[in-house]
């Protein structure tokens, strides 16, 4: 059974995994951003794609830890 | 009632300050990677369908001016855009973007080292081709296409 404890950890399991997906799109503009100045065209799609895939990744993360917690909300928590 | 001095140098209240739910937290921090997903799109968008636009042919110096192992300074495309004109010791013609790449100092020719050099953080360009081989730039010089008629010398575009 879902206990509160469970949901704190996973919330804060989940926020860091979110931060750190957030750390590497920033660092993906940053490389697209050069290589758009250095005309190398061919990394841009490729650092699109990444950037759209971790955006997908973060937003399956909230949705899950947000399912979860109305969960919890609903059935009442044992802790 | 009067408020106690000491509340005078400790004003907030924090029963009643505003704290971020770790909810709230995770839903920016979502929020702040659609954005940097758009950014990416955006970046690749504009690599992709932008093009590069049609340069002025401008003469830029004599043949007989320069000398081997020698730079002169012009400006193109435009007034505001610093380049160098460089004849090595063989004789060869390049020129460059004055600009570095690192933080936009000027970069000067070095003839002994056949490289131009940026005197702001030690920025090494190879003098043939422009590419960086020491310090901290990462990206080449912009190369200036330069073309020969007659006596003259006349810029044609930039490589970036």
């Amino acid at each position: 059974m879902e206990t509160r404890q469970q949901g704190t950890t996973l919330f804060s399991a989940i926020l860091v995994l979110i931060a750190t997906l957030v750390v590497i799109q920033l660092w993906l503009v940053a490389a697209a951003l050069e290589a758009l100045l250095a005309r190398d065209i061919g990394v841009l799609v490729p650092t699109a794609a990444a950037s759209a895939a971790l955006f997908l990744m973060s937003a399956g993360l909230l949705w899950y830890v947000i399912a979860f917690d109305e969960r919890l909300r609903h059935w009442g928590w044992r802790g | 009632m009067a408020e106690a001095r000491w509340r005078e140098d400790f004003p907030v209240r924090w029963d009643e300050d505003h704290y971020m739910t770790r909810r709230e937290l995770a839903k920016f921090l979502t929020l702040g990677s659609g954005l940097l997903a758009g950014a990416n799109l955006l970046i690749a968008f504009v690599g992709l369908t932008g093009h590069a636009p049609e340069l002025p042919v401008r003469r830029i110096a004599a043949d007989a001016d320069i000398a081997p192992g020698t730079s002169r300074l012009f400006r193109y495309p435009t007034d505001d855009d610093p380049c160098i004109l460089v004849r090595d010791t063989s004789g060869r013609l390049t020129a460059y973007s004055q600009v570095c790449t690192h933080l936009s100092c000027a970069v000067v020719y070095q003839p002994d080292e056949g490289a131009l050099g940026c005197p702001c953080h030690r920025g090494v360009f190879d003098a043939a081709d422009g590419r960086p081989i020491a310090g901290p730039p990462t990206r080449r010089l912009p190369r200036i296409r330069l073309e020969q008629r007659g006596a003259d010398i006349l810029a044609t575009g930039v490589e970036v």
